[in-house]
This record gives structure tokens, C-alpha cells and sequence, in this order.
């Protein structure tokens, strides 16, 4: 089976054949994650749809030096499916208009090249009270809001929001830069 | 390069990106992220840096196969530029009888008692291989017939050119007098393979006064012998 980002590649310079291929490779690890995020399999064929759409339009956009090409689909696909649950109910915001200015500063880690850092993801989840843990890990596969994580595990929203940020925090400083 | 705890631009820079990419915030707040991502790259590395990160989670999502129609719809979003949901081909054809009026043939021929539909990877009639083709269509309701008739052997085909694979559905043919009930001659599958040999005793009723129709049924043919699904062709039967 060819390499996902060499076949992203092809997909970039328009070419059809490879785009099939891709879809033949990586259509169920991506149906499945909208299937999970949505419930519901005719809107997760729905937004499947427009996932491929979108990775046909902006394959270009993928550079290996971010990442593996997997987990670039997949975070198209588990952007689509959360766009979709959030348009659906109003959720509180949150970030002001501050949020908008870019912050100030050299820009650092140009030439560093990302890698999914997947072992180490488990030991540092391991850090995290387990109830913690376990909500980090939900919030990421259900794809679920804040709200209906507070409403998941029957704490006030703010409470929640603290449990996320402050294991985010930890984890970030275990992952290291 | 370790984190510099007492930066709390940077801290709360780390907490939007990660909550972004958990997928925890709002509609609007997602977009105000996706907004940041486009004009300041450090953030935008932040938030490539969780995705990476938290890559290993995606492990929790169990293979599913989609449906096999689903690539077809894909390319025809991608060149036929649908940019929203269309309804499936067999939804708009049931919910629009009346645009079926338009697709009519102006007459079919039968040739020896029987009908033939041959797949679509036989029409390959080019100039002097002997074969007529006419393509009837009916107005933006996307699915075309292609009559090919064989001068030699006297055969008709008529395939549907684009038809959809949302549901299985299939053809039935009916034979209709002027006074009497239609009757079902046969069914086809969707996708136009298939012959139907017209049973002896009916042979003798291919007399020019009747009509030939198809309708879509329910796959397997109408369940009580009675057309109920949209016409999508019928002509008098001209006698060769």
C-alpha cells in the first residue's frame, strides 16, 4: 500500500487515480471517526463526502514536515464532524477579543521538524488523575463540547473547563516542546 | 526549548490550542482559532504540535466501511461542482413523477417478441458499425437513457446512463392496452444488465395498439403487480 503522504502528493498535482487510491486506504479510519463524532451514519456519509471534497482541494496544503499524512486526514475529518455538532447547539463563548491579536514575539522552532510523539502521549496521560485522563481522551474521540462534557460528568461548566486547561498545562509541560 | 511558566500569553496560547484541537470549543470560537492559524504561524505550529501529539487517540476509532456509492457522490461534488448535499438520485427521482412527462420515446421498436439490455461497457457504436444511437433525457433530473439499436440483429437496448447507486431499486417493464390494466413483462436490475425474454403466451399481445413503459419499482419489482414508482420511459410499440 503506497504511503499516505506520497499519494497526498499525487493528489496535490490533480491526479484522479491516486486520489481513489486514497480514499480506498484511508476511508474507513476517516468514516469511522465522523461516524463516531456525529451518530448518526446518513450525516457521517454526508460529511465523509465533504471531508474527501476537502482533502481533494487542499492537498497541496499538506507538508510532511508537520506531520504524517494520517494524522493530517484525520484532523480534517474530526474538524468537519465537530463544525457540524457545534452549528447544531450554541455553545458559550469564550475567547474575547484580545484573542485576536497575535502575540508578540520571535518566532522560535522554524527548522524543527514534528513527529507524532505517540508513546510519549501515553506515559504523559498517565500523569493526569485518571478521571482527568479519561476526559481529556473523551473530549478528543467523541469530539464533545465543553457543555456536554460538564453535562457528561455532572460538573458545573466552569468546573471543567479548569479539569481541561490545567491538564492540558501538565501534559503539554510532560510532552515538552 | 522548555516552557517558560511564567509567559501567560504563551500558557494561554498552549490551553486555545490545545482545546481547539480536542475539538472543545464553541462554533464561534473555533472560527476565531481558525483565523489565528491563518495569520500567525508560531500558533498555527501549536496547534499542529497537539495534533501531533495527541495523533495516538485517533487509534480509538475502529475501521467502519462506507456505503460503496459514497466515492461516486464524491466525484460528482468534486466535477460537477455541488458544493451541498444533493439528495440521492433515487430520492429526487420518487419525489418528482412529473418530470418523468418529459422522457418519452417516440416509439420502441421490438424486434422478435423479445427485449435486450446490455450493459453500458458494450455501447461502443461508432460510424458503420451498424448501430443507431439515440440519448434521451429528461431535463436536469440527471439520469439519461441510451437506446443503441442494432441494425443486423434487430436489437434494442436501452440502458440507463447515469443511474445512482443510493438504493437498490429495479425496472419493470409493463405492457399497457388501451383499455385494459398494465402488465408487468418483467424487471430489471438497476444497473441495466439484464434480458427480458417476454413469456410465450404474452408474444402474441405485442400488437401496435399497446404502449411499452418503464417505471422504477422497489427492488425485486412491484409487490402487488400494480406500476407504483415514476415512469421513466414508455413509447407505442411499432412493429418492425
Amino acid at each position: 500500500m503506497e504511503d499516505t503522504g506520497y499519494l497526498l502528493g499525487r493528489v496535490a498535482l490533480g491526479d484522479l487515480k491516486a486520489f481513489a487510491a486514497l480514499y480506498r486506504a484511508t476511508s474507513p479510519k476517516l468514516f469511522s471517526i465522523v461516524l463516531r463524532i456525529l451518530r448518526n451514519r446518513t450525516e457521517a456519509e454526508e460529511a465523509l463526502q465533504e471531508v474527501y471534497v476537502k482533502i481533494w482541494q487542499r492537498a497541496a496544503r499538506y507538508a510532511p514536515e508537520q506531520g504524517q499524512g494520517a494524522t493530517w486526514l484525520a484532523a480534517i475529518a474530526r474538524n468537519q464532524a465537530i463544525d457540524i455538532m457545534r452549528a447544531r447547539r450554541p455553545e458559550p463563548v469564550l475567547l474575547d477579543d484580545t484573542f485576536d491579536l497575535a502575540a508578540e514575539g520571535p518566532d522560535p522552532e522554524e527548522s524543527a521538524i514534528l513527529v507524532d510523539e505517540g508513546s510519549r502521549i501515553d506515559r504523559c496521560m498517565q500523569s493526569l488523575e485518571s478521571d482527568r485522563a479519561e476526559a481529556v481522551r473523551r473530549a478528543y474521540v467523541e469530539g464533545l463540547s465543553y457543555q456536554e462534557l460538564a453535562e457528561y460528568y455532572s460538573v458545573p461548566l466552569n468546573t471543567m473547563r479548569t479539569w481541561l486547561r490545567r491538564s492540558l498545562l501538565k501534559l503539554r509541560e510532560c510532552l515538552g516542546s | 526549548m522548555s516552557e517558560e511558566p511564567e509567559n501567560t500569553d504563551r500558557s494561554r496560547d498552549e490551553i486555545i490550542s490545545g482545546e481547539y484541537v480536542l475539538g472543545v470549543l464553541s462554533a464561534e470560537d473555533r472560527r476565531k482559532v481558525e483565523a489565528r492559524i491563518a495569520v500567525d504561524r508560531r500558533f498555527a505550529r501549536q496547534v499542529a504540535r497537539w495534533q501531533a501529539n495527541l495523533s495516538r487517540f485517533n487509534d480509538d476509532y475502529e475501521d467502519s466501511i462506507p456505503m460503496p456509492g459514497l466515492y461516486a457522490g464524491i466525484e460528482r461534488r468534486l466535477f460537477l461542482g455541488h458544493e451541498v448535499a444533493q439528495p440521492g438520485l433515487w430520492e429526487r427521482l420518487w419525489g418528482s413523477v412529473a418530470v418523468w412527462r418529459g422522457l418519452t420515446i417516440a416509439s420502441v421498436c421490438i424486434a422478435a417478441g423479445f427485449m435486450l439490455f446490455s450493459s453500458l461497457s458494450d455501447l461502443v457504436g461508432g460510424p458503420g458499425s451498424g448501430r443507431l444511437v439515440a440519448e434521451l433525457s429528461g431535463q436536469d433530473n440527471g439520469v439519461n437513457l441510451v437506446a443503441t439499436y442494432d441494425i443486423a440483429s434487430g436489437r434494442l437496448d436501452i440502458i440507463p446512463a447515469a443511474l445512482g447507486q443510493d438504493q437498490p431499486k429495479s425496472l419493470e417493464v409493463w405492457l399497457i392496452g388501451k383499455d385494459s390494466a398494465p402488465e408487468s413483462i418483467g424487471i430489471l436490475p438497476a444497473n441495466g444488465n439484464g434480458t427480458i425474454e417476454i413469456p410465450p403466451e404474452m408474444r402474441f399481445r405485442f400488437a401496435e395498439n399497446k404502449t411499452i413503459a418503464i417505471t422504477v419499482e422497489a427492488f425485486g419489482g412491484s409487490p402487488d403487480g400494480k406500476p407504483h414508482g415514476p415512469i421513466i420511459s414508455q413509447g407505442a410499440i411499432r412493429l418492425l
